[in-house]
């Protein structure tokens, strides 16, 4: 005697409209994919107002900042700061001597590209800076005019934010002079 | 007499290997999918430099300064000729002509961003919104290696033709 047996049969999972989506999907997504973020730094130029308005001192024997950098080939001179970075006196200079810049190349004599500046200094003279003036905000950059762009903006990125030295509360860089005007000129 | 039968073959394709790669695929894209205001054409003759700067870029009039030419919203204004530098011998360095230049105006440059800036003005008056007032922002999209005179006279026509507050564009990340 024959035994029916069913027979459960097992329909295999219909994936067609889920690779048509995936499909569709993954062109769409490649074409509109970033893999390069771009971001902007403001600026204004000098004949506008400072976006930082100056509040009265507390300290009036204090002399107001007027910081400013002036970005030569040969390092970075850090000006109207002397009083906080020389405590004890500006070094003289001989006779026919040329002022060195504050923080020079780490190369002697040129800077031969972007890692030749010594950014950590700077950014460490601008902390000490910020130390004394903690609610200045602004600097003004006086670049040589030979100088290449990419210096200008590592400056910028210098005299922004000390990554090095967060804060240890908030974990956030220590915000130092954000706020940037461009000068033309030489020093 | 019986016939050996052939064993049925599975014709069935196996695509399981495929959904693992799109499956991952697609949601490494869904990650990573973002959109920008602005759009930038790269080149060789346009090196954005590296910043840590967290702003993000905002609809403005585009200016492009090549290692060649000055560009505005894809409209190329003028060519950028060599000078050598005087500081570097052997060096030469991108310059404005001097022929293209009033002072410290770049002619050419200063017509159109005025163009610019009183259509601006004009779009602003005419629909009453508030966000479509001109700003005189302007972005820059500057190549690392351009000296900073021809910055200079970019930046100083700009301001003469109305445009105060710059963006400069840049690539988000840290320098080495």
């Amino acid at each position: 005697m024959a035994v029916n047996r069913r027979e459960t049969a097992t329909e295999p999972l219909n994936l067609i409209p889920i690779m048509n989506l995936v499909t569709i999907l993954i062109p769409f997504l490649l074409l509109s994919a970033q893999f390069i973020h771009l971001a902007v730094i403001d600026s204004t130029l000098p004949a506008i107002a400072p976006p930082q308005a100056q509040e009265e001192m507390e300290e009036p024997d204090k002399p107001p900042l007027v910081l400013s950098l002036g970005i030569t080939q040969k390092g970075i001179h850090v000006l109207g700061a002397d009083h906080v970075l020389f405590p004890d006196g500006v070094p003289e200079l001989g006779e026919g001597e040329e002022k060195p810049p504050t923080v020079p190349c780490l190369s002697a004599g040129k800077c031969t590209g972007t890692l030749d500046y010594n950014w950590a200094e700077l950014t460490r003279m601008l902390a000490q800076i910020k130390d004394e003036y903690p609610d200045d905000q602004n600097v003004i950059l006086v670049p040589d005019s030979n100088v290449p762009y990419e210096i200008l903006v590592h400056t910028m990125d210098a005299a922004r934010a000390d990554q090095e030295n967060p804060n240890p509360d908030t974990g956030e860089a220590k915000l130092l002079f954000p706020f940037v005007v461009i000068a033309g000129g030489a020093i | 007499m019986k016939t050996a039968r052939r064993p049925k073959e599975n014709t069935e394709l196996n695509i399981t290997s495929m959904m693992d790669m799109m499956t991952i695929i697609l949601v490494f894209l869904l990650k990573s999918y973002s959109t920008e205001d602005i759009s930038i054409a790269a080149s060789a003759d346009l090196q954005l430099p590296l910043s840590t700067s967290e702003h993000s870029p905002e609809l403005a009039v585009n200016l492009v300064v090549t290692r060649s030419m000055i560009v505005v919203d894809g409209d190329d204004i003028l060519n950028l000729t060599v000078k050598p530098d005087p500081e570097n011998p052997g060096v030469s360095l991108p310059a404005i002509p001097d022929d293209e230049k009033r002072g410290q105006i770049v002619t050419l440059l200063y017509d159109r961003l005025l163009e610019k800036a009183e259509a601006a003005k004009a779009l602003g008056a005419n629909t009453g919104v508030s966000e479509l007032d001109f700003k005189g922002r302007i972005l820059l999209q500057v190549d690392g290696g351009m000296p900073f005179s021809v910055l200079r006279e970019v930046m100083y026509t700009a301001g003469q033709a109305q445009f105060g507050e710059f963006k400069f564009v840049v690539y988000k990340g840290r320098q080495p």
